[in-house]
C-alpha cells in the first residue's frame, strides 16, 4: 500500500471509531412505550401516540421488539425501568406481574375504563386494549371445500395443507381438549385427538410474517391464524376466508397495557392508557389494526361488523370467542410446548 | 475446461438467491413472487426514507467500525501466539478461541443482557461492541492463522539481522506477508458484525439499535419486499467498495498466488 | 510470546462472564407461569436429558458435519479459481459474487431459499422445503462464502514454484493437484472446516425458516425454551449441555487436525 492510501485508511478508521466513544444520546422528557414492531408500533404511534401528544404536549418514544426479548429487558432493568408503559399479551402480562414489574393501576385516573367490556379488565395491573381471535382461515380458491368448524381440520382431504403456530400451541390444544369434554386446565384429554392431526400439518410458523407468506404462496392454504393477519391479507388482495366455527368458538387473544413499576411518569402513563381506551381512539385502532375494540362504544366499519375477532357487544364478548384462563395459560405453556414439540412437531 | 464449467455452476448456485432477492425487490405488489409481476421502485423509496433504518444504519457503522478496529489487532496477536508461542494446551486455546461461534445467539444474548444490567450498562453501546468483538474474533484469528502458518521465520530473522528493530520487522516484513489472512479476517469481521442480529437484539435498544436488528424487526412483521430492496442496496455497495478497493488499494493482488 | 494472547483472553473472559450470568439460571428451579425462580436444583439438567433434546443435539452435529463436508467440496474449485486466475476482472467478479450472499443477510437469503425450495421458482422431484434436505442446502449456501475466502487465502500462499516443478517432472495436472496443491492448502482446509462446523452448530435462521418447525437444531431449541416457554432455567441448562458437548467435540477435532496442519 502506498503512503497515501495508508493515510486515507488510518483517517477513515479514526473517524469511524471516535463516535463509538461518545455516549448514546437519550431524550429526557418523552414517555417511552414498549410495543411489538412493524404495524403494531406504527399504529400505536400514529393513533394513540399522536392523540396523547396533542392532548398533553408530551412526546412519545418507542422500544420495539418481540414479546420475550422485551420481557427479558424489562426484567433486568427492574427497579429503574427503561420504559414507562408496556404492551404485551394478556397471559405474558402475568409474568410481568409475578416479578413485580407492573405498577398497580389507579383506575380513578383512567375514567374511560368504565366503558370497556368486563372481559377486558384482566387484572389490577393490566387492561386490554384490543382483541382478536385465532381461528381457522383458508383460501377458498385453493381448498375446494367449505370449512365451517374446527373439527373440519381433521378431514383427510386437508392432509398436508395445514399450518399452525409452533411458538404457541395453546389454541389447538385447547380446542382438542374442548372436543373431548375438557378445557385448557385438563388438556391431556385432547392428546389422542391431537395425535390424529399430526400428519395433516405441512408446517409450523414462528412469526406473523411467515404465517402470511405460507398463505400467500399457497404452501399452507389452511391455517390456525390470527384474525388480524387474515384481514391484512384480504387488504392486500388475497382472498382468504375466516371461519366463525360452529362447533367451538375461536380462541380469543387480548393485547394489554400496563404501567412499569418504578416509572417516574406514572401520571402521564395513566393518561396514555386513558387515551388508548377512549371511544375515538378505539374506533381508529379498529380501522388501522383490523382488531376488535375493547370499548363497547367504539364504532366498527360495516365490513368488519360481526366478523371473527371483532366483538362490539357484551353478548358477543361472551359467546363468540373462548377466553382462556390467563394464569392457567401462563403456568401450563411450558408443558404444552414440550409435549407438543415432542409429539406433534417432531417427525 | 471442466474446471471453468464447474466453477461457473457453483457460482450460479451461490448467486441464485441473490438473483431472486434482487428480482423480488422490484415487485410492485407486497408479495414475494418470483419472477416479479412488474417493475417498481417503491420499496427502495420506502427503505431509504424509513427513519428506523436510517438511524440504525448509522449505529451499525459505528459499532462495526469499533468492533473491527478492536478485533483485528487482538486476533492477529492471538494468531501469532498460537502458531509460534509454543503454548501448552494449544489445542484447548484454539478451541476456546473458536467457542463464541458455537454458542447459540439466544443464550449469548440473554447472558450479555444480564451482564449489562449487572454492570449498569443498559444504556450504553459498550456491551454491544464487546459482544461484536467476541463474535468476530474467532473469524479473525482463524483467518490470520492461515497466513501465519505460511510465514517463513527466516525472512523476519533476515530483516532483524540487517539491523531492523522488532517493530520495524513486524511492520515491514510480517504484516505485509500476512496480507491474505488479514484481508480475509477484515472481511469476515465486517460481514459478521453487519449481519449480527440475534445477540444484538437483546442488548440494543431504540437508541443503539443496529441495522440487522431493525431489519429483523421489519421482516417478522411485514411481508413486503422492502428488505429485499435494502439487501440489493447492500450488494450494490459491496460491488462499489470491492471495485474501488481493487483499483486504489491493490485488493485484487491479495489473493493472487505469489 | 504468550503475552500476545492476553488481549484475546480478555475478550473471551468477557464472553465467559456473559455465559456465567446465564449459567446461574440453569441451577435455579423453574416455576411455570412466573419469572420467579425457586431454589438451587439439578432438575433442569435432568429435564434436558430427555430424548427430544438429546436428539436435537445429535441432529445438529450430524447436519453440521454434512454441511462442512459438502461446503468444502463445493467451495474448493471456486477458491482455486479465485487464487489462480490471472485475469483481474475475473477475480474481482468472483470476489463480488462470493461476497454478495454475505451482504444479503441471513434472513433475506433464507427467505429467498424459501421461495426457491418451495416450488414457486422450480418444481422439485422431492419435497425440499420443511425437510432436512432443504435445511442442508440453505446451510451449505450460507457457509460457502466463508469457506471460499479462507481457502483462497490459504491457496494464495502456495508458491507456484512447487506446481511448476512437479509438472516439469512429468506429473499430470490432476496429480499435481492431489499431491502438491491440496496438501499444501491443508491449513486453510482445517481452518475453514472448523469455522464452518462451529458456526453451523449454532445456526438459527436457516433451520427456523427452512425447517418449518420440523427441523430443530440446538439454537432453535434454546429459542423454544427461552422465548416461547419462558423457561429460562431450562434454556440455560440446555445451552450449557450443548456447549459442553460441542466444545469437547471441537477440542477433539482440533487435536486430530492440529498436528497435520503445522
Amino acid at each position: 500500500m502506498t503512503m497515501r492510501s495508508r493515510l486515507i485508511v488510518a483517517i477513515l478508521a479514526t473517524l469511524l471509531t471516535l463516535p463509538s466513544l461518545a455516549p448514546a444520546a437519550w431524550a429526557q422528557n418523552a414517555l417511552v412505550v414498549s410495543v411489538w414492531g412493524g404495524n403494531w408500533k406504527n399504529t400505536v404511534e400514529s393513533v394513540i401516540g399522536k392523540a396523547f401528544t396533542a392532548k398533553t404536549g408530551v412526546p412519545v418514544e418507542f422500544e420495539v421488539g418481540g414479546t420475550i426479548d422485551r420481557l427479558a429487558k424489562a426484567r433486568v432493568a427492574k427497579g429503574s425501568p427503561l420504559v414507562d408503559l408496556n404492551f404485551t399479551t394478556t397471559h405474558v402480562a402475568r409474568l410481568y406481574i409475578s416479578d413485580g414489574l407492573y405498577e398497580k393501576l389507579d383506575l380513578a385516573k383512567i375514567p374511560n375504563a368504565k366503558e370497556i367490556a368486563r372481559e377486558a379488565i384482566r387484572s389490577d395491573y393490566h387492561l386490554g386494549t384490543w382483541a382478536y381471535v385465532y381461528t381457522v382461515v383458508y383460501r377458498p380458491d385453493l381448498v375446494k371445500e367449505e370449512i365451517t368448524k374446527w373439527s373440519d381440520l381433521w378431514k383427510p382431504s386437508l392432509k398436508g395443507k395445514i399450518a399452525m403456530p409452533d411458538f404457541d400451541p395453546s389454541h389447538i390444544i385447547t380446542i382438542a381438549a374442548l372436543m373431548e369434554g375438557g378445557n385448557e386446565v385438563n388438556w391431556q384429554k385432547g392428546e389422542a385427538r391431537l395425535k390424529q392431526l399430526k400428519d395433516s400439518i405441512a408446517a409450523f410458523y414462528s412469526t406473523d410474517a411467515q404465517s402470511q407468506d405460507l398463505m400467500k404462496t399457497g404452501q399452507a392454504p389452511v391455517q390456525v391464524m390470527l384474525s388480524v393477519n387474515a384481514y391484512h391479507l384480504q387488504e392486500q388482495g388475497i382472498a382468504v376466508k375466516l371461519v366463525q366455527p360452529t362447533d367451538y368458538p375461536g380462541i380469543v387473544g387480548i393485547d394489554t397495557i400496563g404501567v412499569m413499576a418504578g416509572t417516574k411518569k406514572s401520571d402521564a402513563a395513566h393518561q396514555f392508557i386513558n387515551v388508548a381506551l377512549s371511544k375515538e381512539v378505539q374506533t381508529e385502532l379498529v380501522k388501522a389494526l383490523r382488531a376488535g375494540p375493547v370499548n363497547l362504544g367504539a364504532s366498527v366499519p360495516a365490513g368488519l361488523r360481526g366478523q371473527p375477532g371483532i366483538f362490539t357487544t357484551t353478548a358477543e364478548w361472551k359467546e363468540r370467542g373462548y377466553i382462556m384462563n390467563d394464569e392457567a395459560r401462563a403456568k401450563t405453556l411450558a408443558a404444552w410446548r414440550e409435549w407438543f414439540t415432542a409429539t406433534i412437531v417432531k417427525k | 475446461m471442466t474446471l471453468r464449467l464447474v466453477v461457473a455452476a457453483l457460482v450460479a448456485f451461490m448467486t441464485l438467491p441473490t438473483v431472486v432477492v434482487i428480482a423480488v425487490s422490484f415487485n410492485p405488489t407486497a408479495i414475494l413472487s418470483f419472477p416479479p409481476a412488474g417493475f417498481s421502485l417503491r420499496w427502495y423509496a420506502n427503505v431509504l426514507g424509513y427513519p428506523q433504518f436510517q438511524r440504525a444504519a448509522l449505529n451499525s457503522l459505528v459499532v462495526t467500525a469499533a468492533a473491527v478496529a478492536v478485533a483485528l489487532p487482538i486476533g492477529t496477536l492471538a494468531a501469532l501466539a498460537l502458531e509460534r508461542g509454543r503454548l501448552r494446551g494449544r489445542n484447548l486455546w484454539a478451541a476456546l478461541l473458536l467457542s463464541p461461534l458455537v454458542v447459540p445467539g439466544v443464550a449469548a444474548g440473554l447472558g450479555f443482557l444480564i451482564l449489562a444490567a449487572a454492570l449498569g450498562l443498559l444504556r450504553s453501546r459498550s456491551v454491544l461492541i464487546a459482544a461484536h468483538v467476541a463474535l468476530v474474533l474467532p473469524f479473525v484469528v482463524r483467518s490470520v492463522w492461515v497466513s501465519v502458518r505460511n510465514l517463513d521465520p527466516a525472512l523476519e530473522r533476515a530483516a532483524a539481522s540487517l539491523g531492523a528493530t522488532p517493530w520495524r520487522v513486524f511492520r515491514r516484513v510480517t504484516l505485509p506477508l500476512l496480507r491474505p489472512g488479514l484481508f480475509t479476517g477484515l472481511l469476515f469481521a465486517v460481514v459478521v458484525s453487519v449481519n449480527e442480529f440475534v445477540v444484538s437484539l437483546f442488548i440494543s435498544n431504540r437508541v443503539t439499535e443496529i441495522l440487522p436488528v431493525a431489519m429483523f424487526t421489519y421482516v417478522v412483521n411485514y411481508t413486503d419486499p422492502s428488505i429485499a430492496a435494502l439487501s440489493t442496496l447492500f450488494i450494490g455497495a459491496t460491488f462499489l467498495v470491492v471495485w474501488l478497493a481493487d483499483r486504489y488499494l491493490g485488493l485484487g493482488r491479495v489473493f493472487l498466488q505469489h | 510470546m504468550k503475552l500476545l494472547l492476553a488481549p484475546a483472553v480478555v475478550v473471551l473472559a468477557v464472553f465467559a462472564a456473559a455465559l456465567t450470568a446465564l449459567f446461574r439460571w440453569s441451577l435455579l428451579e423453574f416455576i411455570p407461569g412466573s419469572l420467579q425462580t425457586g431454589g438451587l436444583t439439578l432438575a433442569n439438567f435432568r429435564g434436558v436429558l430427555a430424548p427430544q433434546y438429546l436428539d436435537a443435539i445429535r441432529d445438529t452435529v450430524v447436519l453440521s458435519a454434512l454441511t462442512t463436508g459438502l461446503t468444502l467440496v463445493l467451495s474448493y474449485p471456486v477458491a482455486y479459481a479465485l487464487a489462480s486466475t490471472p485475469s483481474r476482472r475475473v477475480r474481482s467478479a468472483l470476489l463480488v459474487l462470493t461476497l454478495a450472499p454475505f451482504f444479503t443477510g441471513a434472513i433475506v437469503r433464507t427467505y429467498a431459499w424459501v421461495l426457491v425450495l418451495g416450488n414457486t421458482v422450480v418444481t422439485w422431484p422431492l419435497p425440499m422445503l420443511f425437510t432436512e434436505r432443504g435445511v442442508l442446502v440453505g446451510l451449505v449456501h450460507f457457509s460457502m462464502p466463508t469457506m471460499i475466502l479462507i481457502l483462497a487465502a490459504a491457496l494464495s500462499h502456495i508458491d507456484p514454484v512447487y506446481a511448476r516443478a512437479a509438472t516439469s517432472l512429468g506429473a499430470r495436472p490432476s496429480r499435481v493437484f492431489w499431491r502438491v496443491t491440496l496438501p499444501l492448502s491443508m491449513p486453510g482446509i482445517v481452518s475453514g472446516c472448523l469455522i464452518v462446523f462451529a458456526w453451523t452448530l449454532s445456526a438459527f435462521p436457516t433451520p427456523e425458516l427452512l425447517g418449518g418447525g420440523k427441523v430443530k437444531m440446538i439454537a432453535n431449541v434454546v429459542k423454544d425454551l427461552g422465548l416461547d416457554s419462558f423457561n429460562w432455567p431450562g434454556a440455560a441448562a440446555f445451552a450449557m449441555l450443548a456447549l459442553v458437548l460441542t466444545l469437547t467435540l471441537l477440542v477433539g477435532l482440533g487435536r486430530l487436525t492440529g498436528g497435520r496442519a503445522a
